[in-house]
């Protein structure tokens, strides 16, 4: 095993019969150059998990190593020394962004980029007031993104409170927004990985949103897990009809490459409704963007087609919106108004919790089904708990505060809205009316998005 | 005279004391005679004998003297007579008449036997002790509890080292600590008092550098030690590739400048505290070197916050950055850093598993021909086996059985490498494994390098700081040059750096670094 020689003498000779001594000589490479050989030397053995995810990615083949990213200004508020060099723990969009231009502008611009700024939100709020500090640090952050902190003190001069943390909108020092590894897990940094569903379902699934469990419920869902292997998800160009055509995945819908659209960061650009808010809105453009999504949907399925999904799709938001939403939202305001409420703080009370549900996961459960096509999620995960919130939890607390206005209020909606009748009304004669399709009939106008 | 010497001995046994006495210290007498007889001619050559040539005979030798004169009080007592009058009684007039000068032939008698049992018990005591410096001794003695050393040790490459040169200090005071050391093993294996594995490091083990530099004296380290780890793959052909080091073990004597010896060079001292009771963490560093200079580092895990109930916190707290009062014993006492604190396991090595396996495969006990045999081999090592002997069995019924059925065709004509792998793999086994004193894989580690926990590292490590707040050096290339990294040539960052080769960075660096460093 060992071997114990002269090495010196050794070494020597094996050179000088080498042929290729001259280009053996150091080159007249940049301080950069020669650093990342000596990172590379201590991490293959420290951190090998992470050396051989380098290895094999394209980062490698590309001769992008460890300096090349980690790399830091001496001014940089996280920059700090390691071995000689100074580095930054921190990979921030405007690092990516020195290759990966275009990517991280339009990632940037996207609505992930936003994530981060979510302190004043009722979300970050809550999870602060009823949750606590750590809650809000290892919860909402990890997923939304966190504002990095800097602490002198620490080794990396990275504060704990918010490192590590790779949310897709985290603040960073550099004034950049977002973080390239949420989606591209580091140190592959795979375009694969992005492209699967479950890169997304990290964080876009749950009661409040659940879009991962909607996907595998649907037919899209389905076909891909079913020809995992034929999706070619690893090939450099890719592009659905063309490079692979089993199924779409998030990716493809919302962001990747058709034969008529560019791959794109911004994931809001194809997306026509928010389904997020208490109420859905058409958003700006709605038409541009849903003419995008529809034209990735032509790689598979005929316009007629299309156009029906978007029907159905409208008709359940709007049902959302008018039957549940907007009531609800007036009642809230009503009680708000009249400062009915017992204690003075947001979710201090009862029916706050219960209209948050409402409208926060229920709600919202109602519209990812019906958008990304998964049937349970529109209707027993979906509009289903809406109702029976609705009739049962939120409308008989809102009666608790006795407020003749409020109260008059229920029953007029309960008697004189049409969608609202049925629950006054024997059942023989709803069922009459679902034969004859009467009933159907109050919400012909529904489908129509507005 | 020999009648004498029969009448002499019926007269002596008194009773049954007296009675046990004659016929222990005769019999021990004569078989002693009888095994050295047997021992010179070489009839017996298994030094185990010596367990019974030289402990247990002389042991019952002199039991049976004490024995004869207790018989004898025991008797007297009992007549209640006059020892004149029981002599008399006893003995015959042949003996007990006073015909000489001197005196009664049962006092020449017993002057002349006196004579030949101090003559017997001396050159006998010399053999004794003479024994217990042969490794058989210290390995089996205490059969059970050195098993795991004694194994390891006949294997090491100090083999040939007796085993009292190393841990028996020099001169007198170095015998009795030994002997005193040993009446508390025996005690201690007796009651079975003993920890098991026995636990690391040795503290009263004789000071190294007497012992080591006796053979290894740091002026003899110098220049560059090559150093070839090949390491065997999982795949079919068990394909391997290497990790090649250019040791750096200068000691700083000579025109190179001192690097892994330079801690023991002559002109330099290096203390250390430690943290924990095994020496696998430090608390502090000291260095003082030849030209006056002194330099400490203190590992800042300790000077901060190292955990809610840790010393160190509360010392923080205090205000105090040193060790607390609280602290005693081993972790008050700096040690000199010497041979054994990175050597500690220059003899009784134990390997770990892969290690183990490679090494047979570099020796060719492994034929690498043999389809998967690193992966299957290690599978079979890796087993869990309820002994010694079950593990025997499970290797070999292990092996053969996967060969059979997986890869009958492929092993046909290997039989022979297949019967000489399991042999080989199963020695592995006897060597590191110990049940009955807990020894499963590798439960020391080794020190000299940093394959595992600890060695280097225990010092050469960030959170080692020196006043200003700077690490110690802990560069890769600080001890050794990298001549391969995990390569599929022994030599690969000494040939040319290849255009996409995703490591041509790291080649080019380390390329330069050997050449650049060498004068």
């Amino acid at each position: 095993m060992r071997i114990r020689v002269l090495l010196l003498s050794s070494a020597f000779v094996l050179l000088a019969g080498s042929p290729c001594l001259a280009q053996v000589a150091p080159a007249a490479g940049s301080v950069a150059d020669s650093m990342a050989g000596k990172c590379m030397t201590c991490h293959k053995k420290e951190s090998p998990g992470l050396y051989r995810q380098w290895y094999m990615s394209e980062h490698a083949k590309h001769n992008v190593t460890c300096i090349g990213c980690h790399g830091a200004p001496r001014g940089d508020a996280d920059a700090y020394l390691h071995e000689g060099a100074y580095i930054a723990t921190l990979v921030t969009p405007r690092d990516c962004g020195r290759c990966h231009q275009k990517e991280t502008r339009e990632a940037e611009h996207s609505y992930h980029a936003t994530a981060g700024e979510i302190l004043e939100s009722a979300d970050a709020y809550l999870a602060h007031a009823a949750g606590g500090h750590p809650v809000a640090i290892a919860g909402c952050e990890s997923c939304h993104g966190a504002k990095i902190q800097i602490d002198a003190q620490a080794e990396n001069r990275l504060a704990r409170v918010s490192w590590p943390n790779s949310g897709i909108g985290r603040l960073n020092p550099d004034g950049s927004k977002g973080a390239c590894n949420a989606c591209h897990t580091r140190h592959s940094f795979s375009k694969a990985q992005a492209r699967r569903p479950e890169s997304c379902g990290k964080c876009h699934l749950g009661p409040d949103h659940p879009q991962k469990e909607v996907y595998e419920e649907s037919k899209h869902g389905n076909a891909y897990y079913t020809h995992i292997d034929d999706m070619n998800l690893a090939a450099d160009r890719w592009v659905v009809g063309i490079d692979y055509y089993e199924a779409p995945t998030c990716a493809t819908c919302h962001m990747s490459a058709t034969s008529k659209q560019p791959l794109t960061h911004d994931v809001g650009q194809r997306i026509s409704w928010t389904l997020r808010p208490k109420i859905s809105h058409l958003k700006e453009d709605w038409e541009v963007k849903r003419k995008s999504m529809q034209q990735v949907c032509a790689a598979c399925h005929h316009e007629e087609f299309i156009a029906g999904h978007y029907f159905q799709m409208d008709g359940v938001v709007q049902v959302y919106n008018e039957k549940f939403a907007r009531p609800a939202g007036e009642i809230m305001g009503m009680i708000e108004q009249k400062g009915l409420r017992e204690n003075p703080s947001a979710f201090g009370n009862k029916i706050d919790w219960i209209y948050w549900e409402l409208w926060h996961h229920e709600g919202r459960r109602a519209r990812h089904g019906a958008a990304m096509m998964g049937p349970d999620y529109t209707w027993w995960h979906g509009i289903y708990d809406v109702a029976q919130n609705f009739y049962f939890e939120f409308l008989p607390e809102a009666r608790r505060f006795e407020d003749p206005e409020i109260n008059a209020h229920i029953d007029r909606l309960l008697s004189e809205d049409p969608m609202h009748q049925w629950i006054r009304t024997p059942t023989a004669e709803t069922k009459a009316a679902i034969r004859s399709g009467e009933l159907q009939e109050n919400y012909r106008g529904i489908f129509k998005p507005e | 005279m020999v009648k004498c010497f029969r009448l002499l001995l019926r007269g002596l046994a008194t009773n049954w004391v007296g009675t046990a006495g004659v016929v222990l210290t005769t019999s021990a007498f004569l078989l002693f005679l009888f095994m050295e007889l047997l021992r010179l001619l070489q009839v017996v050559t298994n030094a185990y004998v010596g367990l019974i040539s030289y402990l247990f005979l002389p042991a019952f030798f002199i039991l049976g003297l004490l024995l004869i004169p207790i018989g004898w009080r025991i008797y007297r007592r009992a007549r209640g007579r006059s020892t004149q009058e029981l002599l008399a009684e006893r003995f015959t007039p042949l003996l007990t008449e006073r015909t000489r000068l001197y005196g009664s032939n049962l006092f020449g008698l017993i002057v002349l036997l006196t004579l030949i049992n101090l003559l017997f018990l001396g050159a006998g005591g010399a053999r004794v002790l003479h024994f217990m410096d042969e490794p058989v001794f210290c390995g089996t003695a205490c059969h059970g509890v050195m098993h795991p050393e004694w194994a390891t040790y006949q294997q090491s490459p100090h083999a040939h080292v007796k085993c009292v040169d190393c841990h028996v200090g020099e001169g007198l005071d170095g015998l009795v600590d030994a002997k005193l050391n040993g009446l508390w093993q025996m005690i201690s294996v007796t009651f079975d008092l003993y920890e098991r594995p026995i636990p690391t490091p040795v503290h009263n083990l004789r000071p190294a550098r007497e012992t080591c530099e006796r053979c290894h004296w740091p002026e003899k380290f110098y220049g560059d030690r090559l150093d070839v780890q090949t390491r065997y793959g999982l795949d079919r052909s068990s394909r391997p590739h290497y990790t090649t080091l250019a040791l750096k073990v200068g000691s700083g004597t000579g025109e190179q400048g001192g690097t892994i010896h330079w801690h023991v060079a002559p002109e330099n001292e290096v203390r250390y505290l430690p943290a924990v009771e095994d020496r696998t963490e430090m608390r502090s560093v000291a260095i003082q070197q030849g030209d006056g200079s002194y330099r400490q580092y203190r590992n800042r895990k300790y000077l901060g916050w190292a955990g809610p109930n840790s010393a160190a916190a509360a010392g923080e707290a205090a205000g105090s950055p040193e060790p607390g009062g609280e602290l005693s014993g081993w972790a008050t006492e700096e040690r000199v850093l010497d041979c054994i604190d990175c050597h500690n396991r220059a003899t009784h090595i134990y390997e770990d598993p892969a290690t183990a396996v490679d090494r047979r495969l570099e020796a060719g006990e492994i034929d690498r021909a043999i389809p998967f045999i690193k992966r299957e081999g290690l599978g079979s090592l890796l087993g869990s086996y309820a002994g010694t002997a079950a593990a025997m069995t499970g290797i070999a019924r292990g092996l053969y059985g996967t060969y059979a059925r997986e890869y009958r065709a492929e092993t046909l004509g290997l039989q022979e490498s297949l019967d000489r792998a399991v042999v080989s793999l199963q020695e592995v086994y006897q060597r590191n494994i110990h049940p009955r004193m807990e020894v499963g894989w590798n439960p020391y580690p080794d020190h000299s390098g940093h394959e595992h926990e600890g060695g280097c590292f225990r010092c050469h490590n960030r959170d080692m700081v020196d006043l200003a707040g700077n690490p110690i050096a802990y560069d890769c290339t600080l001890c050794h040059s990298i001549l391969a990294f995990e390569s599929p040539e022994p030599f690969q960052f000494l040939l040319p750096v290849a255009e996409k080769d995703p490591e041509r960075s790291m080649h080019q660096y380390l390329q330069t670094e050997f050449l650049r460093t060498r004068p």
